[in-house]
């Protein structure tokens, strides 16, 4: 008995997704041809982390920072310049549309914007219906059945099978998203940004659905968004993002109580909370300038130019992501905590 | 109390569309005084653009039409002004930023020709002198370099920089009222905090009244001094900002606080979403419009809408129930 329950644990320990320093570069020329300027915009520059089977993995950043380029290269939607993508161990980095197919059954996705992620011209059966078609799953007699058991799993009236995208609200579209991902019963989702463009009160319905279907079906997240608050309330393990890179990776609560790069510290100090007698009081480490050009090289820490605890050796040396379960990519970790 | 600033009494707007006659706004009536930040929120399709939008004559009329109210600023009525004198008002005593930075400045024209042109249509400047105080603007709101950049387009600006300039612009007469629409939505964090905190500073050293428009509670928390909750078209609360989010007598309201996670809240904490929609505003319900989703509704919600009325607490609020001794219904799938 002990024996399988260790041995179950180890099971659960397996990375079900590992990114090993992933690197996509856009190369641009520009300016007059007798004075070409050739370069590259590193919106992904070196970015290392896993994801175990049924965990929530939250990445979050600002604009530009690398989350969506991230994603959709671990989808291989866009080419990665180097690096490794391995699901189960497997590399499906570089794989052709056809090799990469029979991973797409074990890695879906959640688009952004649901007006924009649905075909206009099908029916909510047919959306949730063709991933089935596509990998030959269920009788093709069961499939509508199945299609229609899919829309109630996720919220949604199976009597509007035969309707089309424009005649649901945001919210619902989001769901019809939803079930075409669980269509084929994926093993990870990676959701880019799935409530960002949904009303408060319908993001946390759209949340709590993530979160029940997780518990229910063990499916993983890779979550992507800018809103702090509902990566916490979702995730397991955070990411933190900046210039392409990753700053810091923890466990959730560990790095929303304890977060110990400056940028990190920086961006949940400036997010305002739902509650003025807090906000009167808060510290708030408020950062100057912006987020600079991801086409530049940076010899030393990306975000050493607008750290608040800068030294000059920062400037000229790369800081690693270092750490065992909380990894921080900091000269001056050790100071700040 | 101070006599306000600029007083809005039973506003109502509406659409003629395709679709029916859209009630956009419903007897909206509030005031805001000098120096301090009133808080507008809801969410997409609640009146809240529109509203203040009719206030500068900015509703295309047709489809839209303002149906009732008056808006008295300075003892004058704003919705009774004709083209030309709105045009003395617009910009000059109230200024409005909007959501999008990059939508709302010219991409045709340099920052400097959009700047000026403000400061000469309204304060008679010549053109050196709108150009002097354009660029003492854009110092003031931390854009460095400015008298390089202001001879820069909008697209060579980042969306936090372009929302600075669109303040720069707002400010740049000095007004009386400022109307921020969702001024840091499409912003990052940071950059929100940046904004934000430069609004503040320019509110002190000014004395602007701030009409800050937003879906973000955490933003309402962050800047305002009192707060109006709107739904469907209709205010359904009115408090200070602490009784807001201490003692919320809505619904709506309490349902909102409910459904957003808290950055300083560990995940433990079960959101709460309102169920279903908002109604379509074409057929509004007779009864209460948050009804259908009120977990709260007794029979008499469904039949008679309840008008904004005074608590105890001088928290005004639109609802038969008090939702702290209520019981609560079960939520209904559907």
């Amino acid at each position: 008995m002990a024996e399988t329950v260790i041995a179950k644990d180890v099971a659960t320990d397996v990375a079900l997704l590992e990114v090993r320093d992933l690197k996509v570069h856009f190369p641009f020329a520009r300016g007059p041809i007798w004075n070409r300027e050739h370069g590259a915009v590193r919106a992904v520059d070196g970015v290392s982390f896993e994801v175990r089977a049924g965990e929530t993995f939250g990445l979050v950043g600002e604009s530009g920072c690398g989350k969506s380029t991230t994603a959709r290269a671990i989808l291989n939607l866009i080419p990665s310049t180097s690096g490794q993508v391995l699901l189960d161990g497997q590399p499906i980095h570089g794989r052709s549309d056809a090799r990469m197919r029979p991973y797409r059954r074990q890695l879906q996705m959640i688009f952004q914007d649901p007006f924009a992620s649905l075909n206009p011209r099908m029916t909510v059966g047919r959306i949730i219906g063709e991933p089935m078609q596509i990998f030959n799953l269920h009788r093709p007699r069961e499939r509508p059945l199945e299609v229609m058991r899919l829309m109630e799993r996720v919220g949604l009236n199976p009597r509007y099978v035969r309707r089309y995208p424009h005649e649901f609200s945001g919210g619902q579209r989001q769901r019809i998203g939803i079930a075409r991902a669980l269509a084929v019963e994926p093993r990870l989702i990676v959701c880019d940004e799935p409530v960002s463009a949904l009303d408060v009160s319908i993001q946390a319905q759209v949340v709590n659905l993530l979160m029940e279907l997780q518990a229910e079906l063990g499916v993983a997240y890779v979550f992507i968004a800018h809103d702090l608050s509902v990566v916490r309330h979702i995730s397991h393990r955070v990411g933190v993002m900046y210039l392409g890179r990753l700053v810091e990776v923890a466990e959730c609560q560990d790095l929303f109580e304890h977060p110990r790069h400056p940028y990190t510290q920086a961006l949940l100090s400036a997010v305002p909370v739902p509650d003025p007698r807090i906000e009167r009081t808060r510290q708030r480490v408020v950062l100057g300038g912006e987020v600079p050009s991801p086409e530049f090289v940076y010899p030393g820490c990306p975000f050493a130019d607008r750290c608040p605890i800068a030294e000059p050796d920062c400037i000229e040396h790369v800081p690693s992501l270092e750490g065992d379960r909380h990894q921080v990519s900091c000269h001056l970790v050790e100071r700040v905590i | 109390m101070t006599k306000p600033i600029l007083q809005v009494e039973n506003l109502s707007v509406q659409f003629n569309t395709d679709d029916g006659l859209v009630r956009a706004v419903n007897d909206v009536s509030f005031a805001v005084h000098a120096g301090e930040t009133l808080g507008i929120v809801g969410e997409s399709g609640s009146g809240k653009s529109v509203t203040h939008l009719a206030l500068l004559g900015l509703i295309p009329q047709p489809p839209g039409q303002v149906t009732a109210g008056t808006a008295i600023y300075d003892g004058r009525d704003l919705l009774q002004l004709c083209t030309g004198e709105l045009a003395d008002v617009r910009g000059r005593r109230v200024a409005m930023i909007f959501q999008d930075p990059m939508t709302s400045l010219n991409p045709f024209l340099t920052v400097a020709e959009q700047l000026t042109e403000v400061t000469q249509r309204h304060l008679g400047h010549s053109r050196r002198q709108a150009l002097d105080h354009a660029v003492s603007m854009l110092e003031r709101v931390g854009i460095g370099n400015a008298s390089r950049r202001i001879a820069d387009y909008p697209h060579q600006f980042s969306g936090g920089m372009r929302q600075r300039v669109m303040i720069a612009m707002a400010l740049s007469c000095r007004p009386d009222v400022l109307i921020a629409d969702e001024p840091t939505t499409a912003l990052d964090v940071t950059i929100q905090a940046q904004i934000l905190d430069l609004m503040r500073q320019l509110q002190r050293e000014e004395g602007t009244a701030i009409i800050m428009i937003t879906h973000d509670l955490g933003v309402i928390a962050n800047v305002c001094d009192r707060v109006n909750v709107m739904y469907a078209g209709r205010f359904v609360e009115e408090a200070t900002v602490d009784d807001l989010f201490a003692r919320p007598r809505h619904p709506y309201t309490l349902g909102l606080l409910e459904s957003v996670p808290r950055l300083d809240e560990a995940a433990s904490a079960e959101l709460i979403p309102i169920e279903g929609q908002p109604p379509d505003l074409v057929q509004i319900p007779p009864g209460c419009a948050f009804e259908p989703r009120c977990r709260f509704a007794v029979e008499r919600c469904s039949t008679e809408r309840p008008t904004l009325s005074a608590g105890s607490d001088g928290t005004r609020y639109a609802c038969f129930v008090d939702v702290e001794t209520a019981p609560r219904r079960e939520a209904h799938h559907g």
